[in-house]
């Protein structure tokens, strides 16, 4: 179980470095931001796109904070579960597994989800109307 | 000038945004949470135009916009939503709920200022 308090403490070493990272990019952006709009700058499609990166990168890393978050939860459970029965520890492993892959999935959906046109050429630049 | 109200819970989006409007003859306001949004419209705010986001803490751009068909005044307003999201079975959730439109970020500034015309109907 000593192994498991490790993979927990990275874990949260791993959020704390993201939450610290969603922080500094975003103050970068509304640093550079505040600027331009203080200046009075156009701003053309490139750095319109620049801008919009912060916000995708933000939605990425916080999907991932979500997967980290729920993984704790389930090392914990089988953590307790393990302490208080060895016997359940088989079970529980099964368990264990079962909701990582959860988890794994539904993070994946997530960074597909929030990539928008970043990640999908495909996507057609019209805007879509109904 | 009409109203155009963005709701983003990034403000980094939201200032995306407002770099592209800032020339355009309309009046914005920004809301990082689309609650407070739906209270200050439910309190007499009424916007000519809405541009949401999906993905937000607490109210979803799809709660907010059930919301905004609770209210008389906005029952049949113009929305617009911005999002990273591309799924068709979203956009014919969006569609069934009165969405008017639907933008994948990142957008493009010039296709953003041409949808705001083109729905409120401004001089080209």
């Amino acid at each position: 179980m000593i192994m498991l308090d490790s993979i927990d403490e990275l874990l949260t070493h791993i959020k704390e470095v993201q939450l610290d990272v969603i922080e500094l990019s975003n103050e970068s952006l509304m640093k550079m931001s505040s600027f331009m709009e203080k200046n009075g700058l156009e701003i053309d499609e490139d750095i319109s796109t620049a801008l919009q990166y912060q916000d995708i990168i933000t939605q990425q890393l916080t999907a991932t904070i979500d997967a980290i978050e729920s993984a704790k939860t389930s090392l914990d459970i089988f953590s307790h579960a393990y302490k208080s029965d060895e016997g359940l520890a088989n079970e529980s492993i099964s368990k264990l597994k079962e909701k990582l892959n959860l988890t794994l999935q539904e993070a994946k959906d997530k960074k597909s989800r929030f990539s928008g046109k970043s990640a999908e050429s495909s996507v057609d630049d019209e805007i879509e109307f109904f | 000038m009409p109203l155009v109200i963005f709701v983003d819970d990034s403000e980094t989006a939201l200032a995306s945004t407002r770099m592209v409007t800032n020339s355009m003859p309309i009046e914005v306001k920004q809301y990082t949470e689309a609650q407070v949004a739906l209270a200050e419209i439910k309190a007499g705010l009424t916007p000519d135009l809405i541009i949401t986001d999906l993905n937000m803490p607490v109210m979803n751009g799809f709660e907010f916009l059930k919301g905004l068909r609770e209210v008389p005044a906005t029952k049949r307003t113009p929305t617009l939503m911005l999002t990273t999201e591309t799924k068709p079975e979203l956009k014919q959730q969006g569609k069934a709920l009165g969405l008017t439109g639907w933008i994948v970020k990142p957008f493009n500034p010039a296709q953003l200022k041409s949808a705001i015309t083109r729905v409120l109907r401004l001089p080209a």
